[in-house]
């Protein structure tokens, strides 16, 4: 008798257990966790960093939102194709690419030359330096500066590559690699780092979202370009973005949304 | 504390809780019977079924589930020939590699409870005439269970917390949002609530396992 009572009660768990991951399921569908992955099924799926304001985060009603994204949107509309913003880790940025999990990567993605290698480009659209942040009462005043110093950044970012390709790499004390940037301007906050080397729009953003004590130094890394990553060879989405996104130009539809998310249209037309 | 800004952060986390604990629930279906099996085929007088469980225990237990993730989601459709039938959508892969992975575990902590049977009861059984397999369901698995059930405890908590890496692979469950929240507001304190919420459903978890334990003391 008392076997079977205990059967019943690890059945009544399972159940439980069952109902669980029912609505799990149903629950997960209409957020970001599940997508329709393909390049042909009328979905324009973008994988992005859903923790970088200003291109692309999540708002207090834990929408995707962002300038990318607005961006994004509003192509996804003129090709025709519904619109998916997919949180990616950026680690597996190329993985995700190349599996076709998602479509392209839009999300302040710098142009690189070594990413230009393995993936087909969009025009560039935003103009972007790599920044050296310290904090207001650092001793630190220029690039030479960060000589046996504690340098931060977000790891795979273009700031670490610019970072590796400048001569100050070798004359720091270390270089701390963070998941994401906040942590790195967090860790500086604390003083466990010196100076924190990031994408000029990201620190703008923050300074002036957080109030920051911090200040960016008149030295900056390298002057580069974000754009629309694509899969290799991938030129055929490539032009239809590029179409959309330059008829956006003309009509000020790029200036609007550049307005909205920065105050000024800084949307880069060229030389 | 504001009380409208810990609303705002803390909903998208018990959304993301509902990912953590469905992927909890169907890999403790899925890997705990598939364990059970893993054990029986490491026990089996069949040498091939030896070598099997053996190689998959050493394989699942050897990697890091962070690589297993990976290799589930990003690798397999990259085999050849194959590959193609091998794409699974984020949250399935997920599952897959979860069950996969703690199913060796189990195997495990299965085959300890199984050493821990006197030998001597097996000899009883076979004096009072049960046959193989209602010495395997009367005497044995229930005692197996008993022993086991602390390691199982220990092991399903820390699968509440290694949910946490599905965010590898893009599915978005409570770190992964309290991450977004801090990463917008610059304010930790998201963090603080990811960690109230884990250690709710833990205190949920401990409180099961308490009661299923007492309920095995014969």
């Amino acid at each position: 008798m008392k076997k079977r009572s205990i059967l019943i009660l690890m059945l009544v768990a399972a159940m439980a257990m069952l109902a669980f991951a029912g609505c799990g399921n149903s629950e997960t569908s209409d957020t970001a966790s599940d997508e329709a992955v393909s390049n042909d099924d009328g979905v324009f799926v973008i994988g992005l960093d859903d923790s970088f304001p200003p291109m692309g985060f999540r708002d207090e009603q834990n929408e995707i939102v962002g300038f990318d994204v607005d961006l994004a949107k509003e192509v996804a509309e003129r090709m025709g194709m519904t619109f998916y913003a997919q949180p990616i880790d950026w680690d597996s940025k190329e993985q995700e690419l190349n599996g076709d999990h998602i479509d392209c990567i839009w999300s302040g993605l710098t142009m690189t030359d070594e990413r230009k290698e393995s993936m087909t480009f969009s025009e560039p659209y935003l103009e972007n330096n790599q920044i050296i942040v310290v904090k207001n009462d650092s001793d630190i005043k220029s690039l030479a500066d960060l000589a046996g110093k504690k340098v931060g950044m977000q790891k795979g970012s273009s700031a670490y590559e610019a970072f590796n390709a400048s001569a100050i790499k070798d004359d720091v004390d270390e270089t701390v690699e963070f998941a994401d940037n906040v942590s790195a301007f967090q860790d500086l906050n604390v003083g466990r780092i010196d100076a924190v080397i990031v994408d000029s729009i990201v620190a703008r953003y923050y300074i002036q979202s957080q109030d920051a004590e911090f200040t960016v130094l008149d030295d900056s890394l390298s002057p580069e370009f974000y754009g629309v990553g694509f899969k290799k060879d991938n030129t055929e989405l490539r032009d239809k973005v590029q179409a959309a996104l330059d008829s956006m130009v003309e009509d000020g539809t790029t200036a609007k949304i550049s307005e909205k998310w920065f105050g000024e249209d800084i949307y880069y037309k060229g030389e | 504390m504001d009380l409208t800004y810990l609303q705002n952060i803390t909903y998208p986390m018990l959304k993301g809780s509902l990912v953590t604990l469905s992927v909890f629930a169907i890999t403790i279906i899925i890997s705990i019977p598939l364990g059970f099996c893993f054990t029986l085929m490491a026990r089996s007088r069949i040498r091939i079924l030896n070598r099997i469980a053996e190689i998959y225990i050493y394989i699942l237990r050897g990697t890091p589930l962070l690589l297993q993730l990976m290799v589930v989601y990003f690798g397999l459709p990259l085999i050849p020939g194959i590959g193609k039938y091998l794409v699974f959508e984020r949250y399935n892969a997920a599952c897959i590699a979860f069950a996969l992975n703690y199913a060796a575990y189990f195997a495990e902590i299965f085959r300890s409870g199984l050493i821990a049977i006197d030998p001597g009861q097996y000899e009883a059984t076979k004096v009072l005439g049960l046959t193989r397999f209602q010495t395997m369901i009367h005497v044995i698995i229930p005692q197996m269970i008993r022993v086991s059930l602390p390691t199982i405890s220990n092991e399903a908590i820390t699968l509440v917390k290694d949910t946490a890496l599905v965010t590898v692979i893009g599915v978005t469950e409570i770190l992964h949002y309290a991450k977004t929240a801090v990463n917008r507001d610059g304010d930790t304190f998201a963090f603080l609530v990811a960690a109230v919420i884990y250690l709710l459903i833990n205190a949920v978890l401990t409180y099961i396992f308490k009661k299923l334990e007492k309920r095995y003391d014969f």
